[in-house]
C-alpha cells in the first residue's frame, strides 16, 4: 500500500496537482482502513485525501486511469473481480508493469542509476517520450530503443556515450509481428510469447559496444547486472507502452491546462478553448479574491467596543475610563489601468479586462485608460457596454485610431496633463504594453511623474526581457521609472502580476 | 479515534444504510469519505453547489452516529468571540461589585498590605475560570462529553482571519484560550465544512481535511430521493419530474434547482393532484423551482423546444 500511495502521489505532482506530505498520509491511512479491494472506493479515498481543488479533479481521474487501470481494458477477465490493484501487490515482475507507467519523477536521475535495480527501466518510458510523434509513431514496423538510449545520456551526458547510443539504436530493434498491435494483445500469461526478439546475446553485443565506447564502468555494470530483469520486462514494458502510447493518442488533445499554455496561442484555438482560458481566468478571480475583512480594528476614533471597554476598565470597577475604540478600515487600493491596444497588446489587454473585471470588487475605483497614440478613459464606456461590448467597440476603432503605430511617449504625456487627478497616492497604476515607441521620443519624464503621485506603478509587458534590446523598444529605460516590470506571457503569470496588484494594495496601510 | 466505540460505522456499507435510515441517501463515494472521516479523525470539508445537501449531510452523520450536531453559521465578521469563547464581563463586574463589600471578610485579618495582596492573588484566578466562560460551538465540541459533529456551514463566508484561527482546531483539536491555556479535546469531534466556493479557502484549510465535492445528484439517485421523501407523487409522476429538474439544471442558469427545491415541486404537485407532468402544470408550478425571471424564460423556451416534457421522451417511463 505505502509503494502504491507513494508513487501515486509522485505521480500526481508530476502532472502538477499540488499534494502534500501530510495529504500522502492521510491517503495512507485512508487505504490501509477501506482496503485496495474495490476499484471506486480507492478511488473515493484518494480523491478524499489528495484532491483539494476542483480544477485537479480531472487530472485526478486521467491518472487515476493510467495507473490503477492498465490493462483492465484491454483484457477483460471476469474471474478475477477487481483485478489491478491486488495486482500491484502480487508479485515484483508484475508490479512494475502494472505501475512503470508513468516513471519516476524527472528530478530525482542521480541516486538510482547507480544501483542495479531493475526499477530503473522505468525511467525509460518516460512520458514524453511517449507522446505521439516520436519515432515510435513514426516508424510503426521497428520499435526502437532510443527512449532507452536517450534516457541514458541524459543522465550521464557524455559525448562518446551519446555516439555509442545513436549507433546501438540501429542495431537494437525489436521487430513487430503482424499481430502485435495495441488493441489484441498476447494473453497475459506468456510475456515470453510476444514476438519481441531482443536476445541474450544482443543484449551482450550493447554491453561491449558500450564498453568500447568509453562508458564509465559502473553504468555498465549497473546495466549487466540489470540485464535479466530488463529482459524479462521488455516485453511488458512495450505492451504497456503500446497500449498507453493509443491512450496517449487519445488523450492528447485535452492534455495542456489552459493556464499554462501561452495566451497567444491560446487566442488562435477553438472558441471552446478560449472559454477554457475564461474559466481559467474566473478561477483565479476567485482564488485572489478572499472574503473582503470587515473585522473592526482598534484605532484612535470610531464606535466604543462594549466588551472589550468593560474588559479592559474591571480594574476600575467597571466605570469606562479607557473606551476602548474601533473602526473598519477599508484598504481597498485604486486602480488606473493604462492600456495599450495596438496590435500586438490586444489580447493581452483583452484578459487584463477581464481580470479586472472579475476582481472589481478588490478596488475601491478602477478607472481604465486606453491608447496607441492618443488617450482615452474607457471606464465610462465598458461601464455603459460591459466587458465584451466595450472592447468590441473600442478595438472597431471609433475611439481612438487603432491601427497608428504605438506612441507611448505622447500617451504618458497626455495622461500627465489630462489625467493625473485619476492618479492619488492610494492608486496604483498599471500599464499594458511592450513599450515600442517607433522611434518617437519616449518621454520618461511624464512617467516619473506619474510615478511620483501614485503609490505604485507597475508595468506589465507580453515581450520577454530579450527582446527589449531589439528594435526601438523603450521598455528598458521606461524601467527605472515602475516599481516593477513584469513579463507576462500565460495566464498563470497573468495571475501572479494579479496577485502582486493585489498585494500592492495591502502592504501600505 | 476509538472513542467511536459503540455508534461508530462498521464500513463503507454501514455507513450507507444508517445514512438511508436517516432518510438521506448517498452514493458510495460519499460514503467512503464519511466513513474515513470517522475511522482517521479529520475533518470534512464538503464543496458544491447551493442546495445538494451539505448541511443535510452533517446533520445526517450526526444523527445516525446519535451525537449531538453543534453548529456554527459562518458569517463576514465572525470571530473568535462568537465562534470559541467569551468572558462573560457582566457577571465579572457584578461579581466585583458584590465582592467590594465583603472583601473585608474574605481577606480577614491580613497583617500587612503585602499579605493582602497575596491573599488577593490566591483569588484572582477565579475571575477567569470556566464559570465566568460562555462557551462557543468550537469550545463546546471540544470539551463536550460525548464526541459530538460540529457543522461549520459556510466557511467561505468567513473572513480569511477565521480561517486561519481555525487551523489549529481542524489540525489538533485543540485551542488556545490566553487566560487558560491549550484546550484539548477530550473526545475527537466530527468536524463537517461546508462551503459553497463563493470564494476558494486557503491551501492550508484544505491540506488538513479531507475533500467531498457534492455535486446534483444524478437521475437514479434523485428518483430515489423523491420517492423516499415525497411518497405521495406516484411513480409516474416522480419520473417526469425528476428527469424535467435534471434537464433544467442542463441549462445555463442563475441558479439550477436544488434537492431541496425538487421536493417542494413534488410536495406542490401532490396537493394539486398531478398524475403525470403536463406542459401547463410546468407553466403553472415552474415558480416553485425557478426563482428569476431569466431563467424561468430560458426553461420555457428549452422546454417549449423539447415538445414535451421531459420525462414522456424517456424510455423508461413505464417500465417499472
Amino acid at each position: 500500500v505505502e509503494r502504491v500511495v507513494l508513487e501515486f502521489v509522485r505521480l500526481l505532482r508530476r502532472h502538477r496537482v499540488p499534494v502534500s506530505p501530510a495529504e500522502g498520509l492521510d491517503a495512507l491511512a485512508a487505504l490501509q482502513r477501506t482496503g485496495l479491494g474495490d476499484r471506486e472506493v480507492v478511488r473515493a479515498a484518494l480523491r478524499a485525501t489528495l484532491i483539494k481543488r476542483g480544477e485537479d479533479g480531472a487530472a485526478f481521474d486521467r491518472l487515476f486511469e493510467l495507473y490503477f487501470g492498465l490493462g483492465d481494458e484491454a483484457r477483460p477477465r471476469p474471474d478475477r473481480p477487481p483485478p489491478h490493484v491486488h495486482h500491484n501487490g502480487a508479485s515484483p515482475t508484475e508490479l512494475r508493469f502494472g505501475e512503470d507507467l508513468e516513471g519516476d519523477p524527472l528530478g530525482e536521475e542521480g541516486h538510482s542509476h547507480d544501483d542495479p535495480s531493475p526499477i530503473d527501466l522505468r525511467r525509460f518510458l518516460e512520458e514524453d517520450e511517449l507522446r505521439p510523434g516520436s519515432d515510435l509513431h513514426g516508424e510503426p514496423e521497428r520499435l526502437r530503443l532510443s527512449v532507452f538510449g536517450s534516457q541514458l545520456m541524459l543522465s550521464r551526458s557524455q559525448d562518446a556515450l551519446e555516439q555509442a547510443m545513436k549507433r546501438m539504436t540501429h542495431q537494437i530493434r525489436v521487430r513487430r509481428a503482424r499481430s502485435f498491435s495495441p488493441g489484441s494483445v498476447a494473453p497475459e500469461s506468456g510475456a515470453e510469447q510476444l514476438p519481441v526478439d531482443l536476445t541474450d546475446s544482443e543484449f551482450a553485443d550493447l554491453v561491449e559496444e558500450l564498453r568500447a565506447a568509453g562508458v564509465d564502468e559502473a553504468l555498465v555494470q549497473a546495466i549487466t547486472a540489470g540485464a535479466d530483469d530488463i529482459l524479462a520486462a521488455l516485453p511488458g514494458l512495450l505492451r504497456s507502452l503500446m497500449e498507453r502510447q493509443a491512450r496517449m493518442r487519445a488523450a492528447a488533445a485535452r492534455e495542456a491546462p489552459a493556464a499554462s499554455l501561452s495566451l497567444q496561442r491560446m487566442l488562435e484555438r477553438s472558441p471552446g478553448d478560449q472559454r477554457e482560458l475564461e474559466l481559467a481566468i474566473r478561477r483565479l478571480g476567485r482564488r485572489l479574491h478572499g472574503a473582503r475583512t470587515r473585522r473592526m480594528r482598534r484605532a484612535r476614533t470610531g464606535r466604543v467596543d462594549v466588551a472589550r471597554t468593560l474588559r479592559a476598565n474591571l480594574g476600575y470597577e467597571g466605570v469606562p475610563f479607557e473606551p476602548v475604540l474601533r473602526r473598519r478600515r477599508d484598504q481597498r487600493p485604486r486602480l488606473v489601468v493604462l492600456l495599450d491596444v495596438s496590435l500586438s497588446t490586444r489580447n493581452l489587454a483583452r484578459f487584463w479586462l477581464q481580470l479586472v473585471f472579475e476582481l472589481q470588487s478588490h478596488f475601491s475605483r478602477v478607472r481604465t485608460f486606453a491608447f496607441v497614440a492618443d488617450l482615452v478613459e474607457i471606464t465610462p464606456l465598458l461601464e455603459a457596454q460591459g466587458l465584451a461590448g466595450g472592447v468590441e467597440t473600442l478595438f472597431a476603432g471609433d475611439l481612438i485610431d487603432v491601427d497608428e503605430n504605438s506612441d507611448f511617449g505622447r500617451a504618458a504625456e497626455q495622461m500627465r496633463t489630462g489625467h493625473l487627478g485619476a492618479i492619488t497616492r492610494r492608486t496604483t497604476v498599471v500599464v499594458l504594453g511592450d513599450g515600442r515607441n517607433n522611434g518617437r521620443p519616449p518621454n520618461v519624464g511624464a512617467l516619473e511623474e506619474i510615478a511620483r503621485h501614485a503609490r505604485r506603478v507597475l508595468w506589465m509587458t507580453p515581450e520577454p526581457r530579450w527582446g527589449w534590446q531589439l528594435g526601438s523598444c523603450d521598455m528598458a529605460r521606461y524601467e527605472p521609472a515602475c516599481d516593477a516590470v513584469e513579463v507576462v506571457r500565460t495566464a498563470a503569470d497573468l495571475g501572479a502580476f494579479a496577485e502582486r496588484v493585489l498585494a500592492a494594495g495591502s502592504v501600505a496601510r | 479515534v476509538s472513542d467511536t466505540a459503540g455508534v461508530a460505522f462498521a464500513g463503507i456499507d454501514d455507513v450507507r444504510s444508517r445514512l438511508a435510515e436517516q432518510e438521506y441517501l448517498c452514493d458510495r463515494r460519499v460514503a467512503t469519505v464519511v466513513f474515513l472521516a470517522t475511522a482517521i479523525g479529520k475533518p470534512v470539508l464538503v464543496e458544491g453547489p447551493a442546495g445538494v445537501g451539505k448541511t443535510e449531510l452533517a446533520k445526517a452523520v450526526a444523527a445516525a452516529l446519535d451525537r449531538k450536531l453543534i453548529r456554527l453559521q459562518c458569517y463576514e465578521g465572525l470571530d473568535e468571540s462568537k465562534a470559541l469563547y467569551e468572558w462573560e464581563y457582566a457577571k465579572q463586574l457584578l461579581y466585583t461589585q458584590v465582592l467590594r463589600e465583603k472583601i473585608g471578610e474574605l481577606i480577614g485579618p491580613a497583617r500587612d498590605l503585602r499579605a493582602a495582596a497575596a491573599a488577593l492573588r490566591d483569588q484572582e484566578d477565579i475571575f477567569f475560570s470556566d464559570a465566568f466562560l460562555v462557551e462557543r460551538p468550537i469550545l463546546q465540541a471540544i470539551r463536550a462529553e460525548k464526541p459530538p459533529v460540529l457543522l461549520l456551514d459556510e466557511i467561505d463566508r468567513a473572513d480569511e482571519e477565521f480561517e486561519a484561527f481555525l487551523l489549529e482546531f481542524l489540525s489538533d483539536y485543540q485551542v488556545s484560550i490566553p487566560e487558560i491555556g491549550t484546550v484539548t479535546a477530550t473526545h475527537t469531534p466530527l468536524v463537517v465544512l461546508t462551503s459553497n466556493r463563493s470564494r476558494e479557502l486557503s491551501e492550508a484549510t484544505k491540506r488538513r481535511c479531507l475533500h467531498l465535492q457534492l455535486e446534483y445528484p444524478g437521475a437514479e439517485l434523485e428518483l430515489e430521493i423523491v420517492r423516499l421523501k415525497a411518497p405521495g407523487a406516484g411513480e409516474a409522476l416522480a419520473r417526469d419530474l425528476v428527469a424535467t429538474i435534471q434537464r433544467i439544471r442542463g441549462l445555463d442558469l442563475r441558479k439550477a434547482p436544488s434537492v431541496g427545491e425538487t421536493l417542494d415541486w413534488a410536495q406542490a404537485l401532490v396537493v394539486l393532484g398531478a398524475r403525470s407532468l403536463s406542459r401547463e402544470l410546468i407553466e403553472e408550478t415552474l415558480s416553485v423551482v425557478i426563482k428569476y425571471d431569466g431563467d424561468a424564460a430560458k426553461v420555457r423556451q428549452a422546454l417549449a423546444a423539447d415538445g414535451e416534457p421531459a420525462g414522456h421522451a424517456h424510455p423508461h417511463s413505464h417500465s417499472h
